[in-house]
């Protein structure tokens, strides 16, 4: 669904151009989709390709925009503001978070993991059985992904992936059946108690879309968290994805993350 | 307050998908169970099914009127639930359910009618009133009982049984195919879901069918036919015997090829789902069926009437119950991984009321055959004249002494 | 043909059934539903609209805390955001207007959530034992004894 420019550069690194693989699924898409949309009558829903004005009026464009986040885990000290910042933003519920740390120990002997509410009052030091050799924080969020299964597996279309490349639900159509959260590898997303829909990380998209950055990025004190515009060459998510060696959460599903990270060990899945 | 083992995901606290979950594959699954039935006679031409193949129908048809209820109980926003079928995401499995839900629903209804024609034009002659403007507008009008007309029926209910048979598999293979397609998930992850889901299916629709049979020949004081009783009984070890293989399979798969979430889900197998898995899933509801039906199949001959239905009744019972474990066991067993693969969520107990219960549970099983009773007083399942069968659209039953292998017809009179 | 006359008519009857699902989904179908693709596009200004953004930054803070604000400029604590140790600015201003008091946390708990010493913690961040940094009892806002939390380097 992304109609980004088959450069090399905007697009995750596996794979370098992914409009192969995109036609051939989409074309897959037409045939089994158009059949059963014309069954159905449902031409409106299948048809991807209408050029209607943006949302959002003339304040945002988001043809201008592709959004991608940087994570360096190097840096991270596990203060958790993030992980309140994005709560006082979003009221998320009581035992909820839309991003979370977590805290890795390792050694030859073992290794350890923990998240205490999600890193949201900080981290106690912890006794470990075996003699830890490194140890180091990874804040954790929506990857919002370009072959999204939390996106595939909506029945109602509730949730959706913008042209800017944010992995968004609504609340009004989402019906609360929970196959979304199921279906998400990272462990974002989840049911709210009291409105009984889906919820997750939307990057802020009331924030960015004024121009500020994610509640989480604006108050990180160190600059673990970077985000921004993949499209314009002097961002520093664009610097940084076009030239260091990054990795991203659980390659192997074939979900093509947006989150990017610097300096993963291999323990993190 | 959660009881988390291991490293769970915050997010991953509890389990959503709830009893109502579990409760939903396992009525499809007699809803698939029983069309089986019902087509091995009206399709394959077994005869020995006759007596049940009607019967089998109208549990089919029952169980599937309540087999939205489920989920409608535990989405968050029932009210909106029509969105599924207005504005399906074609991409997604669970909107296909609207689809094949309606498609196959559509199939069943028309089937029953055909299969049910004569009486429904009997009854809007016979009955005044009311009640006959009632049949009358079920016969659509038209009272036409020639024997071409009935052969027409005849065809149309085996042609539509055979359009159903795929239909009633993609129903449940499709109910399979929602947790087998979510590739997060490890327990769930692979394509053998759909066909393991599909194969205790068809355990739970004839392990159901015998125990229904035998219950209402009974209170109906019928005759229980032996050979029909042998007959489920045999096509119940097979369908058994395929889906224990491949539920073993499965896990022999994942432990063999070391894959990378084995020690969470052996962790899960031997602690959370211990008793569920092994004790249930495995021995009381897999090995010991086994064998006694391994007994009534080969042993028939040695065997008292009596003997055989008991054994039968028992051993369908247990399959009922072991059916039920292996649907908790990958809906709940699914959860309570953490997505993290290093810890597992919070144990799961139903609540016992409210809108997800154990009690609304219980009454979604009842539901059913209440259904059912009120179908046979509207449509009667088993024709006056008729023994149990439905002999209308077909040959005579043949004669019994001619039946196969000893399963000699028991005469087994009503206490 | 004469003894199919039922299954023309139930055929029909399943094609009205069927006609009239389908007229009745086209009124059913939300507006803005399926514009960009299979999803109610009118969410997306409704998500750009959500809330007001609670979180301004550091800089919202100067027009009206000019010292502090250029204290923290020039300290070791000019990466750690105001809203970080009060609170998202909404709470306190709301279109330059003061709504609400701005809480202040005092507690060392706050200054121990970045600087407490413990596994994990880039080794050349800043970070004490507390137990050991603190001689006297650890309690309330002991740091703020020896420390300026807008500039705390001695
Ligand atoms: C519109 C001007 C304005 C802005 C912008 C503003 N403040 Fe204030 N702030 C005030 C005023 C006026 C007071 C004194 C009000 C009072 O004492 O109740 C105050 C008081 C405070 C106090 C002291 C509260 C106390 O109980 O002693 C803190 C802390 C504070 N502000 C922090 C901030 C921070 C952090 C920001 C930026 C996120 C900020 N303020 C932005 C006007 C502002
Ligand atoms: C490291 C945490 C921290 C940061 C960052 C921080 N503050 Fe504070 N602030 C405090 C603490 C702690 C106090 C209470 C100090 C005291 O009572 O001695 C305080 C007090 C204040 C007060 C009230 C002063 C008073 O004497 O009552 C104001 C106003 C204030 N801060 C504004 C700001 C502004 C503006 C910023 C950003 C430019 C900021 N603070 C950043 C921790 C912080
Ligand atoms: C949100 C995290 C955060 C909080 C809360 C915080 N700090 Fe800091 N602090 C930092 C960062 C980041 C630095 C800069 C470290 C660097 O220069 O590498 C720093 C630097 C310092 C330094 C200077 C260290 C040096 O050698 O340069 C001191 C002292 C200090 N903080 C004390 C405090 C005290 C006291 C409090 C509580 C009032 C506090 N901090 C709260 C993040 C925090
Ligand atoms: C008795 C006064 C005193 C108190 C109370 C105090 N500190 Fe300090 N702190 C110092 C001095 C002096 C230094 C600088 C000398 C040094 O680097 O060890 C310092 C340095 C630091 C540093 C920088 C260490 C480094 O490695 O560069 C941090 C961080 C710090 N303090 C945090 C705290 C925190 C958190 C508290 C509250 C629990 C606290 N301090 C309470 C006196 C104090």
């Amino acid at each position: 669904m992304d109609h980004a420019p088959c450069t090399p550069a905007p697009t995750a690194p596996p794979p370098p151009c992914d409009a192969p693989a995109d036609a051939e699924r989409r074309g897959f898409l037409k045939i089994t989709g158009g059949a059963v949309a014309l069954l159905a009558g449902l031409d409106a829903a299948a048809n991807t390709e209408t050029h209607a004005p943006p949302p959002g009026g003339d304040a945002y464009n988001w043809e201008e925009h592709r959004w991608a986040y940087v994570i360096d885990t190097s840096k991270c000290i596990g203060c958790g503001s993030c992980v309140r910042a994005c709560k006082a933003e979003n009221e998320v519920p009581e035992g909820f978070v839309r991003t979370w740390v977590e805290r890795y120990i390792s050694g030859p002997g073992g290794s350890y993991v923990d998240s205490p509410k999600g890193g949201l009052e900080g981290f106690p030091p912890v006794p470990t059985a075996f003699t830890p050799t490194k140890a180091f924080f990874v804040p954790k969020m929506c990857n919002h992904c370009k072959e999204t299964p939390c996106v595939q597996v909506c029945p109602v279309g509730a949730s959706y992936r913008t042209k800017d490349g944010v992995v968004m639900v609504d609340g009004k159509s989402c019906i609360g059946c929970g196959y979304c959260v199921q279906a998400c590898p990272y462990g974002s997303r989840y049911l709210n108690p009291v409105t009984h829909t889906a919820e997750k990380c939307t990057w802020c998209y009331h924030r960015i879309t004024k121009g500020l950055k994610p509640a989480c990025v604006e108050v990180c004190p160190t600059s673990t968290r970077i985000f921004g515009n993949m499209l314009r060459e002097d961002e520093p998510v664009r610097q940084i994805i076009d030239h260091e060696r990054v990795s991203i959460m659980q390659g192997h599903l074939l979900t093509e993350p947006q989150c990017f990270y610097l300096h993963l060990d291999m323990e993190v899945r | 307050m959660p009881e988390i083992t291991g490293y769970a995901f915050p997010n991953d606290i509890h389990i959503h998908w709830s009893l109502m979950i579990v409760m939903y594959p396992y009525i499809t699954g007699f809803v698939a169970g029983a069309f089986i039935v019902s087509a091995l006679f009206h399709v394959f031409g077994r005869e020995e099914f006759r007596p049940v193949a009607r019967l089998a129908m109208a549990t089919s048809l029952c169980f599937m009127a309540v087999a939205t209820l489920p989920l409608n109980l535990h989405l968050g926003h029932p009210e909106r639930s029509w969105l599924v079928m207005v504005t399906p995401n074609l991409s997604s499995a669970m909107a296909g359910f609207g689809m094949l839900y309606s498609g196959y629903l559509l199939i069943l209804v028309l089937e029953v009618w055909f299969v049910w024609r004569q009486e429904i034009i009997k009854y809007a002659r016979q009955s005044r009133g009311l009640k006959r403007t009632f049949y009358a507008a079920l016969a659509l009008g038209t009272y036409d009982q020639s024997p071409e007309a009935v052969a027409v029926d005849h065809r149309a209910a085996t042609l539509l049984a055979a359009i159903g048979l795929p239909g009633a598999c993609m129903l449940h293979g499709y109910v399979g195919f929602i947790f087998g397609g979510i590739k997060a998930n490890p327990w769930w992850s692979t394509p053998l879901m759909p066909v393991i889901f599909l194969l205790s299916a068809a355990v739970s629709g004839i392990a159901l069918l015998s125990i229904l049979y035998q219950v209402v020949a009974k209170l109906n004081r019928r005759v229980i036919e032996g050979r029909t009783v042998a007959a489920l009984a045999r096509w119940l070890w097979f369908f058994l015997i395929l889906t224990i293989t491949l539920e073993l399979l499965e896990i022999i798969m994942l432990a063999y090829e070391k894959s990378e979430a084995w020690h969470i889900i052996s962790q899960l197998l031997t602690t959370r789902l211990e008793f569920s898995f092994i004790t249930i899933q495995m021995v009381v509801g897999g090995l010991i069926p086994l064998i006694l039906l391994g007994v009534v199949v080969l042993m028939d001959k040695y065997l008292h009437e009596r003997i055989r239905n008991t054994l039968c009744i028992a051993s369908s019972i247990l399959l009922l119950i072991q059916v039920f474990s292996m649907r908790w066991n990958i809906v709940i067993g699914g959860q309570l991984l953490s997505k993290s693969f290093r810890g597992l969520r919070s144990p799961y107990s139903p609540e016992v009321f409210g809108r997800e219960g154990v009690l609304m549970a219980i009454v979604l099983v009842i539901l059913p055959f209440v259904l059912l009773w009120l179908f046979n007083r509207v449509l009667p399942i088993f024709g006056d004249d008729l023994p149990a069968g439905g002999a209308h659209h077909g040959d005579p039953p043949r004669a019994a002494a001619g039946a196969a292998a000893g399963a000699a017809v028991a005469e087994v009179e009503p206490a | 043909m004469e003894h199919a006359r039922h299954v023309f008519r139930v055929v029909l009857v399943v094609i009205v059934g069927l006609a009239a699902i389908l007229i009745g989904r086209g009124f059913l179908v939300p507006k803005s539903h399926g514009i960009f693709g299979a999803y109610r596009a009118d969410n997306v200004a409704e998500q750009m609209k959500a809330r007001l953004p609670a979180h301004q930054g550091a800089a919202s803070c100067t027009p009206c805390h000019k010292g502090k604000a250029e204290t923290r400029a020039a300290g070791s604590h000019k990466t750690v955001s105001c809203e970080v140790c009060h609170a998202p600015l909404l709470r306190h201003v709301a279109e330059g207007k003061v709504t609400g008091p701005m809480p202040v946390d005092k507690a060392f708990t706050a200054c121990a959530r970045c600087h407490r010493k413990i596994q994990g913690r880039p080794e050349k961040f800043p970070q004490v034992v507390l137990e050991q940094h603190v001689t006297t009892k650890l309690e309330g806002a002991v740091c703020l004894e020896c420390h300026d939390p807008h500039s705390p380097k001695l």
